[in-house]
């Protein structure tokens, strides 16, 4: 129940603190913290307009994208206690729930009939799938170095106490950072903030959503980049802490993505489309040597 | 510690493989010999004074200063600031570097000699045959001395594991072989650049008597 709370408070103000770092590089006049929040609230006493070329399936995704993100977080464990819902396996469970809002999102974005929408989802579709293994290799590496399968004890487990688990540590938050900035559509494969649609990514997806479902999409967004914070929290956290420190160990690593998010983006420049898979499969590559460190560690490859 | 420098080596193979820019490939380089400095350093069980100093002119002194040096000179003689597209897309390259590594891995998990140390042939191998595979996808000269340094470098490791001294002998023939190499390559760079305004081999299959 605490990581619920965590995550959506710190889902809150996630975005208003990358949006104010920026402000802040670029010498901008910043604006409020809140200001995300009042525009979904803006957005959320408009009414949805719908293209009439557009089916059910249009007016139903931006609900199953919030409701697949929302339930995901309830998997997310904090200091070392279980999420509201833990089982074995259910790594697996969370990703693909992200994916099932992913793919409603993209065949809403391909039900609109627009080109450059069709065109977004192709793109969507081809990062998330080059960010899967990732972190898949990723979290088999950690449960491989924990010998255990599910969330919650996964991160329970994670002791730091050699160099090579401090490099493991290390890197996996590493591919963290980037695969929540793969997921979220951030710098640098996309930039929310472009206006031209032929290099869109995200944006050009929901292009023809409007009022209460972009608001729901835009809060499911900030959701997903909570879950990633927390996800690296749980690296740091550890559950022998009592929770005053661990939640301010928490508060302060959401703080700081939050923060790193920002200058990454506030000094990163987009990539050429062309050099995404490119970058992304980098990711890929550094967890696959985070998994032969954790081969070492667990002595399942015997080297002298 | 010595795992640590092998875990940081193989990263710095798969960016290898995901650069493009020149001036990054002097820097990885000046990162390698810095790695190789360390492994060196926390794994020889006997260190003498003089096998000290050798290692460290070796490593940090050619390895990550001179080197790197005179490479970044060749670069900028010849106004060389992206190595040209290679020949392989870099997705490929990647794909390619990661499943060396993984196979360089597996193979020395099944060499079960007690007198080798192991530990260097994961990396030592992937190594060697990325940097065979560096030289080959690439058409420029300057790509091709960072392959041969990427080479040397896993055959420095290859020489870390066959004992607990390094032979002096050997490395002293390693060490020369790269000096005249790299000076001789980058001798030849400059030459070519000077007379076909490129560093693209191709220029010099048009060559005649």
């Amino acid at each position: 129940m605490i990581s619920l709370l965590l995550i959506l408070v710190s889902a809150l103000f996630f975005v208003g603190i990358i949006t104010k770092i920026k402000a802040k590089i670029a010498a901008r006049k910043m604006p409020s913290i809140l200001q995300p929040i009042y525009d979904v609230i803006r957005l959320f006493k408009k009414g949805a307009i719908y293209s009439s070329t557009t089916s059910l399936i249009f007016k139903i995704a931006p609900i199953v994208y919030f409701s697949s993100v929302l339930l995901a977080v309830f998997f997310i464990p904090f200091g070392g206690e279980a999420g509201l819902l833990s089982f074995h396996g259910d790594f697996v469970f969370f990703a693909y729930l992200l994916a099932i809002g992913k793919f409603m999102m993209i065949i809403a974005a391909m039900d609109t009939g627009s080109g450059f929408e069709g065109m977004g989802a192709n793109r969507e579709a081809l990062y998330s799938m080059l960010v899967e293994p990732a972190f898949f290799i990723l979290t088999a590496s950690v449960a491989l170095f924990t010998n255990n399968i599910s969330f919650h004890e996964l991160f329970a487990h994670f002791h730091i106490g050699s160099n090579l688990s401090y490099a493991i540590s290390i890197a996996s938050i590493y591919v963290l950072v980037y695969i929540a900035m793969v997921e979220n559509s951030r710098m640098p494969v996309d930039d929310p903030k472009t206006h031209l649609e032929l290099t869109m990514v995200h944006e050009v997806m929901v292009l023809d959503n409007s009022g209460f479902d972009l608001a729901l999409i835009h809060i499911a967004t900030w959701l997903k980049f909570a879950i990633y914070g927390s996800l690296i929290s749980d690296f740091i956290i550890k559950s022998t802490w009592n929770l005053y420190e661990q939640i301010a160990v928490y508060l302060g690593v959401q703080i700081a993505f939050a923060c790193l998010v920002g200058i990454l983006e506030a000094f990163n420049a987009r990539n050429k489309m062309n050099k995404n898979p490119q970058w992304i499969i980098v990711l890929s590559a550094l967890a696959v040597v985070v998994f032969l460190t954790t081969l070492i560690i667990t002595q399942k490859i015997i080297l002298n | 510690m010595t795992y640590l420098f092998i875990i940081i080596y193989a990263i710095s193979l798969i960016y290898f493989a995901f650069e493009e820019r020149a001036k990054k490939f002097v820097w990885l380089l000046v990162i390698q010999g810095l790695i190789l400095f360390g492994m060196a350093f926390f794994s020889l069980k006997e260190i003498e004074f003089f096998d000290f100093i050798f290692i460290l002119t070796e490593t940090v002194v050619v390895k990550s200063i001179v080197v790197p040096w005179f490479l970044n000179r060749v670069r900028r003689h010849n106004g060389l600031k992206r190595v040209y597209e290679p020949s392989m897309p870099i997705f490929y390259s990647v794909i390619i570097v990661m499943l060396g590594l993984i196979i360089s891995f597996v193979l020395s998990n099944t060499i079960l000699d007690n007198k080798l140390h192991t530990q260097f042939f994961t990396v030592a191998f992937a190594s060697i045959i990325y940097g065979l595979y560096f030289i080959i996808i690439h058409k420029n000269i300057f790509s091709h001395v960072v392959g041969y340094l990427i080479i040397e470098n896993g055959i420095f490791m290859l020489s870390l594991a066959v004992g607990s001294t390094i032979p002096l002998l050997i490395n002293l023939a390693v060490l020369l072989d790269v000096v005249m190499g790299i000076l001789v390559l980058g001798i030849f760079m400059n030459r070519v650049g000077d007379t076909f305004q490129t560093d693209e081999v191709n220029q010099l299959t048009e060559l005649k008597d």
